[in-house]
């Protein structure tokens, strides 16, 4: 009877697969809370997603092995090639394609909780930097985070599709491995050598833009 | 499951959220379509009742809130089609129904509630602008009907210009000096029209026959900011026809009682500005005052009287 444990190797840090579920709890409650006007929330909401966007890109840059940039953003030519199926090699992170659809939904997400910050609804609620700029250039950025979330919807839609694809066409459970952290050794590269940032450094990491956040926050207390 | 039987799944789903969000907010729907052009948007005439009354209600009191640039609840109605397809809960107006209208309610609401419309912190609409709203849904949201028997007539909105301290005595400046000069030699005969005007009132009947001829001619440093100009009872005679005759911002002239004659009202002829003039016991003849009649000059007195 074979090992469960060895055929399932550790890909995925901690602080990654945290940093993927808070989002997708904090991307629904945002869009609940500002449909329902619950705007108090909804601020809270925007802030944490922030500070944990803020985390992913530090972590992006110091962080493990699979969560580098540099580990899954692949020249464009790799991507193409990847996707038309001509590219074979096995990733233990994000696949070429994966990548960039990461990488292009931290900037969107993050572009969405910047104009959040300078946003208005027009009646009792601005963002905290709201008062930085004039009324005419609060409301076109509250047009504007009203736009990047139907953006938000198309890429969270495609990275559903895309998750779908791997479980259901190609056997591979991308969702249990966000989960677990491990994949099968089947889907990773054989002599895999990947380092993991320790725990205490994300926390500091993460102390630091949540810090940021908070001055954000102040910065629209009366 | 092969790539080709996910893909199908993948477009199936895809339909079917699409077609639930189109059931879900109808306006979506309908605004994806007008957009494509393959559904019709429906316009408003020019000239209807909608455009010469409903429209700039909604453009002053709704339209910040459910514009172009921010649409609370997906609600537009900054152009007839936007308001008649309504926001994320569906249609707000419902021809024919105002009580089934939603927009009606909410802006029929105290102003106390939560829901009313304009939000808390914004003026209300007045009673009128609600009947008016009322009576056009009622007569069925059209966006061609130009008349709605019983509608409140349109309440033009006049608003004063605040005061520029500033402005005003830049425009004071050039005559300043001799403004006060000339205060101080005839006490209380001359004042500004008002505290943000340039412009002068001169009241002499106040000195009666102390004032004459010389004074008036006194009075020339200020003659283009002189407006309304009081110089009843006073001695002044045909003499001062040449200075009255320079005061070309003259409105409204006072010489009952004074020694002027038909000579003094031919050079009055020039002062274009003039509305009234007041004539009374004086010996100006009724001939004499033909031309300043005929311009639609008020003339009090003067002639057979």
């Amino acid at each position: 009877m074979s090992d469960p444990v060895k055929e399932h190797v550790l890909v995925w840090d901690i602080p990654t697969r945290i940093f993927h579920w808070t989002i997708v709890v904090l991307v629904a409650l945002s869009w609940f809370s500002a449909d329902q006007g619950s705007m108090r929330v909804h601020l809270w909401s925007g802030l944490t997603l922030l500070a944990l966007l803020l985390f992913r890109v530090l972590w992006g840059l110091f962080g493990s092995t699979t969560a580098r940039f540099a580990d899954f953003l692949h020249p464009p030519r790799k991507v193409v090639a990847y996707l038309r199926g001509q590219e074979m090699a096995l990733y233990a992170g994000h696949n070429p394609a994966g990548g960039w659809m990461v990488a292009v939904m931290i900037g969107v997400l993050l572009a969405q909780a910047l104009t959040g910050l300078f946003s208005n609804d027009g009646l009792h609620f601005t963002g905290p930097l709201a008062l930085w700029v004039s009324d005419d250039v609060s409301t076109r950025v509250t047009g504007l985070h009203g736009t990047i979330f139907n953006i938000i919807l198309v890429l969270v839609w495609l990275h559903v599709v895309a998750v779908g694809f791997y479980l259901l066409v190609k056997n591979h459970n991308l969702v249990a491995a966000m989960f677990t952290g491990r994949k099968h050794s089947r889907h990773v590269p054989a002599g895999l050598n990947l380092s993991f940032t320790r725990l205490s450094n994300a926390l500091l990491l993460l102390g630091l833009t949540a810090v940021i956040a908070a001055w954000v926050f102040f910065q629209g207390v009366p | 499951m092969s790539a080709p039987a996910y893909a199908a799944c993948v477009a199936l789903v895809t339909a079917l959220g699409l077609g639930f969000a189109a059931w879900a907010h109808p306006a979506f729907l309908h605004s994806s379509l007008q957009n494509l052009g393959l559904e019709k948007a429906p316009r408003a005439m020019p000239g209807s009742f909608y455009i010469t009354r409903i429209a700039p209600l909604f453009e002053t009191r709704c339209v910040s809130c459910h514009g172009n640039t921010r649409a609370k609840g997906q609600l537009r109605l900054d152009s007839f089609a936007a308001a008649m397809r309504g926001g994320k809960d569906g249609t707000v107006i419902v021809p024919g129904d105002p009580g089934a209208s939603e927009l009606f309610h909410r802006i029929s609401l105290p102003v106390s509630d939560d829901k009313a419309m304009p939000p808390s912190g914004k003026s209300p609409l007045t009673a009128d602008e609600v009947t008016v709203i009322r009576l056009w849904i009622a007569a069925g949201a059209s966006g061609e009907m130009r008349t709605i028997k019983g509608a409140p007539k349109p309440v033009l909105e006049v608003r004063i210009p605040e005061s520029d301290p500033a402005a005003v005595q830049k425009q004071r400046a050039p005559l300043a000096a001799a403004v006060t000069q000339l205060q101080a030699r005839f006490p209380g005969v001359i004042i500004y029209e008002s505290r943000n005007s340039a412009d002068l009132e001169v009241d002499a009947s106040l000195k009666g026959a102390a004032f004459g001829d010389a004074d008036l001619a006194a009075l020339m440093p200020l003659k283009t900011r002189i407006t309304r100009a009081d110089f009843s009872g006073t001695s002044i005679t045909d003499a001062s026809a040449p200075a009255l005759a320079a005061m070309t911002a003259l409105t409204r002239l006072r010489l009952a009682r004074t020694q002027v004659t038909n000579k003094t009202i031919g050079s009055l002829a020039s002062l274009m500005t003039l509305k009234s003039v007041s004539l009374i016991d004086t010996k100006v003849s009724d001939a004499a005052l033909a031309p300043l009649r005929q311009r639609g000059v008020l003339v009090y007195g003067g002639g057979n009287e």
